[in-house]
């Protein structure tokens, strides 16, 4: 079985997508398995701006042998705890949406339950101060969690907000010297076979024709190879997601490095801002009914922590998945796949997930068995369909009447699934469980909790603990962080001595 | 605290209606609610001993019920693993163990490792690579110990019970725990305009009335027949078995702790070991063969045979498993033939799932659509694991297994068995009762190749050299032939 020639793998488009593909290919797979090849066009900018990213992303890294402290300092990398929404369900609200849980279960009922009994008896305690990554984000403090799994420090994940463009460049070195093949060119055509509609190869404006097995679609927005070849098709989410444009521009650092993103809820939209160590990424994703490109970037730049760094870049896309993924011998990884908004910083994740899943699917001489391609269809469906939903969350569950598209949000029709979830949670604080997918029961809670969509009851098993034994035991638990953040460096402070921007480790 | 019901009634008589009601009256202490069997006496066409998975010992622990005590009590056994013969036809037998297989290479499931050496033309049984397979077939038994990752704790157990000796051990318990009993026979439901049922009529003209109703009566869902006229889905087109039999033999000295099931040529038959007997029996597809060949057949396998019962099943579940204020638990709800083991364990994930909805008024339909969309995936899913014993690996020959092997499989089957044999890949879904290391046992065991071995999976699992394998497997049989005699072992137990 080792004797099969090597899978030739074409990579279209760099980028985060086709850089994270490619490096990700060439550290895991021996070069007599698989020969990776990426072609793109240093006239072609790429979309990757500031990027948040999700605690997954260290699997990823450890997976493919990538150093983090080598990686933060070239990206100018901050650490993430979680991600503040601001006026979300009301002007003027905050809440936290932290990678960590909220408490500890007792006797199989989650913690919430308990903090919803002593809510209803007139305890006005924040379900925010039960959560570590949270009171360490309101106070800019951070450190890396313990390795005790014993440990209340050990309780919360963290994840990365770096510059995109510099992590491309990195995964790019990364991947050049396990041995993939970069071309500087654009595609000019694509050949399919003539059999099965396979491609066989691209040829590229330096004249050149490169043939392959298994092409994967990194080109963006326009699906290159998904799309204009092979006529995939598209589902569009826009009635449920209805934000089309975004807006970036980087600004001066001003104030403390937050260990958490911010998304603020703007009058045809939200707003990001993404502190790193040398700038601040921000920008404006809108709908383009509600309000006009001129005027958004108006609003962005008029919105900024510090000065602006660079003129605005206007971005556009189409809320919705591509109806395969993988379609004969293509794969589209990253906007070419699909596009969920980055309110929840899950751009990076769905990539890893698409990669993860594909190498594990490829196998000597049969990577396109339709039975594989099907299931990983499936899987990668799942991940879109789940995110969607949490999304949609967001711009529904809300109490604002102050601005047209929040209007539309709140009233619209949403989806079968997530009304079923929002109903369960408002009568009896559950949380619809699944094992697979993305996000779990912490950060339902969060959002549901923060969108002021409070549940008239909760699990009557919570009531069974004897009151003061309850009041103790939640008591020693909120002290218990408490002290454990104030244990904590600042932020800043923690970053100069492990990762500085520029530094090598 | 909530408008939640005050009052549950739980009829049936058998283990599942004991176990839901004493479980509902500890978690539910705190409250003032009344729990009441309706003692519909035992469940004639249901499973006539268990064997159980080790989540068994979980609801033990719910239930306050103490192990040992149970053992004695109950004549009950250990149970390890299921041995399957005659599946792929021959004499093709292979174990399915409540244990890890080998140790993980890296973060790599050791069972890749057995795939690759497959596919290299190498014999390797998965039984040679578990303590708990190993101890199960020679005869042996003790408990797991140790620290998580060691090998002395790679495996766990669940038992062989007599129904009726659990039913009865369960019920003196649920006496204990504060359950009321009332005997009788359901002949009517009285119900309310909007569809709850208000109060059962019983055959002696007494009644009994409640805010909420959990039908665990067996196959025949007395009540939930009563309230719930939806279809039920059928599949019988999957599980051609229509007739179960069952009886008691003389016990053996030294049981293994172990279940054995063989295939035949209208269906299978199965032996478990219990204190002083071992129950024997069988499903059978009636229109393969009458039932007096079937007994015939038993009998020839087990001489001595006693107390023979040959009762009628019909594969499929309901739609609806809850319905206004009535829940289906058990046979009541899915009926599948035990193969697997799962019987009360899925009796008892309904039992969850109600405890984690248990309502908080009157009006519980989003609860109910909730419970129903996780009780059907939870059936389909052991549905299709079950299914998997017929139609993984080669096929067995004969008109019973030709007429099996022609329908085909449900999609979610189908999507688990494809990548699975083009690249050994298992993807474990929502709801599964089965984990990826027990589709590895069924599926490595039925001799169920996958065509390649997925790239990155292969280099890993070649980096487990030679000379550590043998390692690992001497350490394995060397630990499993320490533990003392499953047969002495209970004997100790018992004299205790």
């Amino acid at each position: 079985m080792n004797s099969a020639p090597p899978l030739r793998l074409v990579i279209v488009g760099g980028g985060t997508a086709g850089w994270m593909t490619a490096a990700a290919f060439a550290a895991t797979l021996r070069p007599d398995q698989c020969e990776v090849r990426l072609i793109e066009s240093s006239e072609i900018g790429i979309v990757g701006v500031g990027e948040a990213t999700l605690p997954h992303i260290r699997f990823f890294n450890r997976r493919i042998g990538i150093d983090e402290r080598e990686l933060m300092a070239h990206t100018h990398a901050t650490f993430k705890l979680g991600i503040e929404f601001v006026n979300w369900a009301r002007l003027g609200d905050s809440y936290i949406h932290p990678f960590g849980a909220y408490g500890t279960r007792a006797g199989g009922v989650s913690f919430h339950n308990f903090w919803l009994r002593r809510r209803r008896a007139g305890d006005t305690t924040p379900i925010e101060d039960y959560s570590l990554p949270i009171v360490a984000s309101r106070r800019n403090r951070f450190s890396l969690p313990s390795e005790d799994t014993t440990s209340l420090s050990s309780t919360f994940g963290y994840a990365f907000q770096f510059d995109a463009s510099l992590y491309a460049q990195y995964l790019r070195g990364f991947a050049e010297q396990r041995g993939v093949k970069r071309t500087d060119a654009k595609v000019v055509d694509v050949a399919l076979r003539g059999e099965d509609g396979f491609i066989e190869s691209i040829k590229l404006d330096s004249g050149e024709t490169v043939a392959g097995d298994l092409f994967i679609d990194c080109s963006g927005f326009r699906g290159l190879l998904i799309e204009q070849a092979l006529k995939t098709g598209y589902d569009e989410w826009t009635r449920w997601l209805p934000c089309d444009r975004a807006v970036a521009m980087p600004c001066e650092n001003a104030g403390p490095l937050t260990p958490y993103t911010r998304a603020t809820a703007r009058e045809a939209g939200w707003q990001w801002r993404i502190p790193l160590q040398h700038r601040t990424g921000n920008g404006y994703v809108y709908s383009s009914k509600f309000i006009s490109d001129d005027e958004a970037g108006a609003k962005l730049s008029s919105r900024l922590d510090g000065k602006a760094l660079a003129d605005p870049r206007f971005l556009r896309f189409t809320a919705g998945r591509r109806r395969k993924t993988w379609n004969r011998n293509c794969v589209a990884i990253g906007l070419a796949g699909g596009f969920l908004e980055p309110l929840e910083s899950t751009s990076i994740h769905l990539i890893q997930v698409a990669i993860t899943t594909l190498i594990d699917y490829v196998t000597p001489g049969r990577a396109f068995d339709p039975r594989t391609v099907e299931a990983f269809n499936r899987w990668i469906e799942m991940e879109y369909d789940r995110v969607r939903d949490f999304l949609i969350l967001h711009y529904h569950a809300t109490e604002r009447d102050d601005a047209p598209l929040w209007n539309y949000c709140r009233t619209m029709d949403i989806p079968d699934s997530l009304k079923h979830k929002m109903e369960l949670f408002r009568r009896r604080a559950q949380v619809v469980q699944y094992k697979d997918g993305l996000f779990l029961e912490p950060s339902w809670l969060a959002v549901y909790f923060g969108q002021r969509v409070m549940p008239d009851g909760y699990d009557p098993r919570a009531d069974a603990t004897p009151r003061p034994d309850l009041d103790g035991w939640m008591t020693t638990m909120r002290d218990r962080i408490d002290t454990a953040v104030n244990q904590m460096p600042d932020h800043e402070t923690f970053l100069a001595q492990y990762c500085p921007s520029g530094a090598r480790a | 605290m909530s408008a939640g019901p005050r009052s549950v009634v739980v009829v049936g008589g058998g283990s599942v209606a004991w176990i839901a009601a004493l479980a509902l009256r500890r978690t539910f202490r705190h409250l003032p609610l009344d729990v009441t069997v309706l003692d519909t006496g035992p469940d004639a066409t249901g499973p006539r001993v268990h064997w159980t998975l080790p989540s068994q010992r979980g609801a033990h622990a719910q239930l306050g019920v103490g192990e040992g005590e149970f053992l004695r009590a109950t004549g009950a056994t250990f149970r390890l693993a299921s041995e399957h013969t005659g599946w792929q036809g021959g004499e093709r037998r292979y174990v399915h163990a409540h244990g890890e297989i080998g140790t993980p290479i890296d973060v790599t499931p050791f069972y890749k490792w057995i795939v690759e050496r497959t596919l290299a033309g190498k014999t390797e049984r998965a039984e040679d690579w578990s303590i708990a397979a190993l101890a199960a077939r020679n005869g042996r038994f003790a408990q797991p110990m140790g620290a998580e990752k060691e090998l002395t704790a790679s495996f766990t157990y669940g038992f062989h019970v007599d129904e009726r000796a659990y039913a009865t051990f369960l019920r003196s318990a649920a006496d204990r725990g504060g359950v009321r009993r009332i005997v009788g026979t359901l002949a009517d439901v009285q119900r309310a305009a909007d569809g709850r049922v208000e109060t059962l009529r019983l055959a002696d003209g007494g009644q009994v009335s409640a805010d909420f109703f959990v039908d665990a009566s067996g196959a025949g869902a007395l009540l939930m027949s009563r309230v719930d006229d939806t279809p039920r889905l059928d599949w019988r087109r999957w599980f051609p078995c229509d007739r179960a039999i069952a009886g008691l033999a003389p016990g053996e000295v030294d049981p293994a702790a172990m279940t054995r099931t063989l295939a035949g040529d209208n269906g299978w038959s199965w032996r478990v070991p219990l204190m002083g007997a071992t129950a024997v029996g069988g499903y059978h597809a009636s229109a393969f063969g009458g039932d007096d060949a079937l007994r015939a057949g038993l009998e020839r396998v087990a001489p001595g045979l006693r107390d023979v019962a040959v009762v009628p099943v019909t594969a499929g579940r309901r739609q609806k498993f809850w319905v206004n204020n009535c829940v289906a638990l058990g046979a009541a709800a899915v009926e599948l033939e035990p193969l697997a083991g799962a019987h009360l364990h899925l009796a008892q994930l309904g039992l969850a799932a109600f405890m984690e909805l248990f309502p908080l008024d009157s009006h519980p339909a989003a609860e109910a659509a909730e419970y129903d969309a996780q009780m059907a995936a939870y059936a389909d899913r052991l549905r299709d694991f079950t299914l998997a014993h017929y139609r993984a690996g080669p096929r067995r020959p004969g008109a019973f297994w030709d007429a099996v092997h022609a329908e085909p499989l449900p999609d979610s089957l189908a999507a688990k068995l494809d990548p699975w044999r083009a690249s050994g890949r298992l993807t474990i879904a929502d709801f599964e009762t089965f984990e990826e290391t027990d589709w590895a046992w069924l599926l490595i065991g039925a001799g169920d190749r996958p065509q390649a071995l997925e790239l990155r999976v292969a280099d890993e699992v070649r980096k487990l050299l030679p000379v550590e394998a043998e390692s690992l497997r001497q350490t394995i049989a060397r630990l499993a032939s320490s533990m003392p005699r499953h047969g002495d072992f209970l004997r100790r137990l018992h004299a205790r």
